[in-house]
């Protein structure tokens, strides 16, 4: 529980002692948690190479993070329904600052920084109707909650920032959950969409799929520099229909949506997890643990191949291609469809790689 | 030759020592030829002469010889599988593509018949062709005749890709997995898991899938979403697939499996009480205990296996799989 006291401790620790830029951390390009052989939780600067730059241990397991642009600080969310979100000194492990949404409001597991790293964004939703709202953290002030702005859905998931620096997107899931767990409500009339909303709240642009694919929850964003919008969904109708995973989409134009063959398709279990662009931005893939595969596709939704690992998830751009992890503990390159073991650890990879702004 | 040394479990008496290289030579590989072989047979079969009596029996030999290695769905057979069995079909896909196919003769030129919807191919289309009366009737000369002959070759066709891209590419991916570049298995324990999970899987198959749907409830029992029950193999594609995960349990394993093989055993004397190998009788209150039964029974050998391999390897779901968000 936040009091006035340790806020106020919070503001002078900020102040006293000017916190280490990335370097100070051995320059990672990526933050990824993961659980340990023992059971226990922890978050990783990972460089390029895959190799380890620190580890730092987590209460619990996470869900996604966000990574400060400048500053070797990293906030970490917990899984849905989530009741808080760790701020942490990725240099000495010491807590920033714990953060708790508003009462009535839960954290969706996903944040972002603004590119100068002065306000947090956070996905949020009414623990009551699952309405979505985006939280503002003032940073600079020791994240001090500033305001909140509807998310333009229900059940937000993911959210970037557009390459403008003034807008942002949020992938709103379309499904109402169950305030105490994660039983969904309203499976039979959700209603997922993209939202470009500007940083003051204003609603922008919303895109909604088709009314057949309706059932296709948007989780999962990734956004090319160009400011081209890839978003992986997760299909929540009947089993046995095939339907797109992938959709691209570009402000002011209809959406794009890559469908693999069919086989393919099936083997994905209608079911991504993670999208990432590669570092050239030619492709963009998406990821599903459960059919143990990455999807590749061309910017324009044509298929290009399939990469089989088990358990993959987390998926990041890299020099020259893409990086993915696993519940296995394998970090793997993939370049031009070919994968390449970069590392393998005796630990689990969770979900998603957080990708830092180069410095 | 990949041969791990696995941590003994609690259950365990000994070590068990996985032997990954002696699955894919001996159970495997020898099953995907075989398959080739069986489906081979049947597209020549039907091409001499495409009427259901001919094709039928090369038919029932050649889904015979696929469950050896159905329970496979890894590499080649990731996707691989799924057009050679396009099962469960609880929107009749099948039947509505094979309509489609007999009504627009350009839609079954065997050359481009590869892109046609995975529903209108494989065993399950000719299960339906062979076996439906909707489109059984047929005679030599007929649209529903030719389409039986581009099934078979494409049937045919598939199989061989398969026994090749598993003899020639995965097979190698399997026994080197550990070794520098192996980016599918990165230890050699993964791969054993990898083959495990397979065999787990296919026995939760039999289960969920070939028996509990057609047993349904007490009050409401289904027989028509039974596996291939027109042609009559609900009950034979269990057994199959039973002794196919069997096989590749000792083939995976050096040390006897008597648990294992006890269960398997009964299994087989649960099957052979069972009247009606079709299921089609588990309407009657008496047969469909006969076949809930047999489901215990199968539910019993994955339990043998994991306590004889399984705690061995200490195999848990996914990680990331099973968090779903």
């Amino acid at each position: 529980m936040t009091t006035r006291r340790t806020f106020l401790a919070a503001l002078l620790a900020a102040g006293a002692m000017p916190r280490l830029g990335w370097a100070a951390v051995g320059n990672p390009a990526y933050l990824a948690a993961a659980q340990e052989a023992d059971g226990t939780f922890a978050l990783f600067g990972l460089t390029e190479g895959g190799i380890e730059t620190f580890r730092i241990s987590l209460p619990a397991r996470g869900h996604a993070g966000a990574g400060h642009p400048v500053r070797a600080e990293a906030v970490a969310f917990a899984r849905r329904p989530g009741t808080f979100a760790r701020v942490i000194d990725c240099a000495t492990g010491r807590v920033i600052r714990d953060l708790t949404p508003p009462p009535g409001r839960q954290f969706n597991g996903h944040g972002v920084y603004d590119p100068s790293g002065a306000v947090l964004f956070t996905s949020e939703q009414d623990a009551a109707t699952s309405d979505g709202v985006i939280g503002v953290w003032d940073v600079a002030a020791g994240y001090v909650r500033r305001a909140a702005f509807p998310s333009g859905g229900i059940g937000p998931h993911d959210l970037r920032l557009m390459p403008d620096g003034a807008t942002l997107v949020v992938a709103n899931g379309g499904i109402a959950t169950d305030p105490t767990d994660r039983t969904k409500l309203n499976i039979a009339t959700m209603r997922p969409n993209l939202s470009y909303l500007a940083l003051d709240g204003t609603l922008l642009e919303r895109v909604e799929l088709r009314p057949d694919l309706a059932q296709n929850s948007i989780r999962h964003l990734a956004v090319r520099t160009d400011g081209l919008t890839g978003f992986a969904m997760q299909w929540e109708g009947e089993a046995g229909i095939v339907t797109p995973l992938l959709g691209l989409h570009r402000r002011g134009t209809d959406l794009v949506l890559a469908l693999a063959p069919e086989a393919d398709e099936i083997a994905m279990q209608g079911y991504a997890g993670s999208i990432a662009f590669d570092g050239a931005g030619a492709e963009v893939a998406i990821s599903s643990p459960r059919g143990g595969r990455v999807h590749r596709f061309d910017d324009t939704g044509a298929f290009l191949g399939a990469v089989s690992r088990s358990d993959v998830c987390g998926l990041a751009a890299r020099t020259g291609g893409l990086l993915a992890s696993d519940g296995l503990g394998g970090l793997v390159a993939i370049a031009n469809g070919t994968a390449r073991p970069l590392g393998h650890a005796d630990r689990a990879w969770d979900n998603h790689i957080v990708t830092l702004p180069k410095v | 030759m990949i041969r791990t040394v696995l941590a003994l479990s609690v259950l365990s008496a000994a070590p068990v020592q996985a032997d990954v290289s002696r699955a894919v030579t001996d159970h495997i590989l020898p099953g995907f030829a075989q398959f080739a072989t069986h489906a081979e047979a049947l597209s020549a079969t039907a091409a001499a002469d495409c009427t259901p009596a001919a094709v039928q029996p090369a038919y029932q030999a050649a889904f015979d010889a696929w469950l050896g290695v159905a329970n496979l769905h890894i590499g080649p057979s990731e996707t691989g599988a799924l057009s050679i069995a396009y099962w469960p079909d609880d929107r009749a896909f099948t039947p509505r593509a094979l309509t489609a196919l007999i009504a627009d003769p350009a839609s079954r030129d065997p050359a481009t018949f590869a892109e046609v919807s995975i529903a209108a191919r494989g065993l399950f289309a000719l299960d339906m062709l062979l076996y439906d009366p909707a489109f059984a009737g047929y005679a030599a000369g007929d649209a529903t005749c030719t389409l039986v002959q581009v099934v078979s070759a494409d049937l045919a066709a598939q199989a061989t890709a398969l026994d090749a891209a598993w003899r020639d590419a995965f097979a190698a991916v399997l026994t080197s997995a550990g070794a520098p570049g192996n980016a599918t298995y990165m230890t050699g324990d993964e791969a054993l898991r990898a083959l495990y999970t397979q065999l787990l899987t296919g026995l939760t198959f039999d289960a969920d899938m070939r028996l509990a749907r057609p047993l349904g409830t007490f009050d409401q029992p289904r027989p028509r979403m039974a596996e291939a029950w027109r042609s009559g193999r609900p009950l034979r594609n269990v057994v199959l697939s039973v002794k196919a995960a069997q096989g590749l349990a000792h083939a995976l394993t050096d040390t006897d499996l008597p648990l294992t093989d006890a269960a398997v055993a009964r299994v087989e004397v649960a099957a052979s009480r069972i009247d009606d190998p079709a299921f089609q009788t588990v309407t009657d209150p008496q047969a469909r205990l006969l076949v809930d039964v047999l489901h215990q029974r199968v539910a019993a050998v994955e339990v043998a296996i994991d306590t004889e391999i399984g705690g061995a390897l200490g195999i848990a779901a996914g990680f990331n799989a099973l968090d779903g968000d």
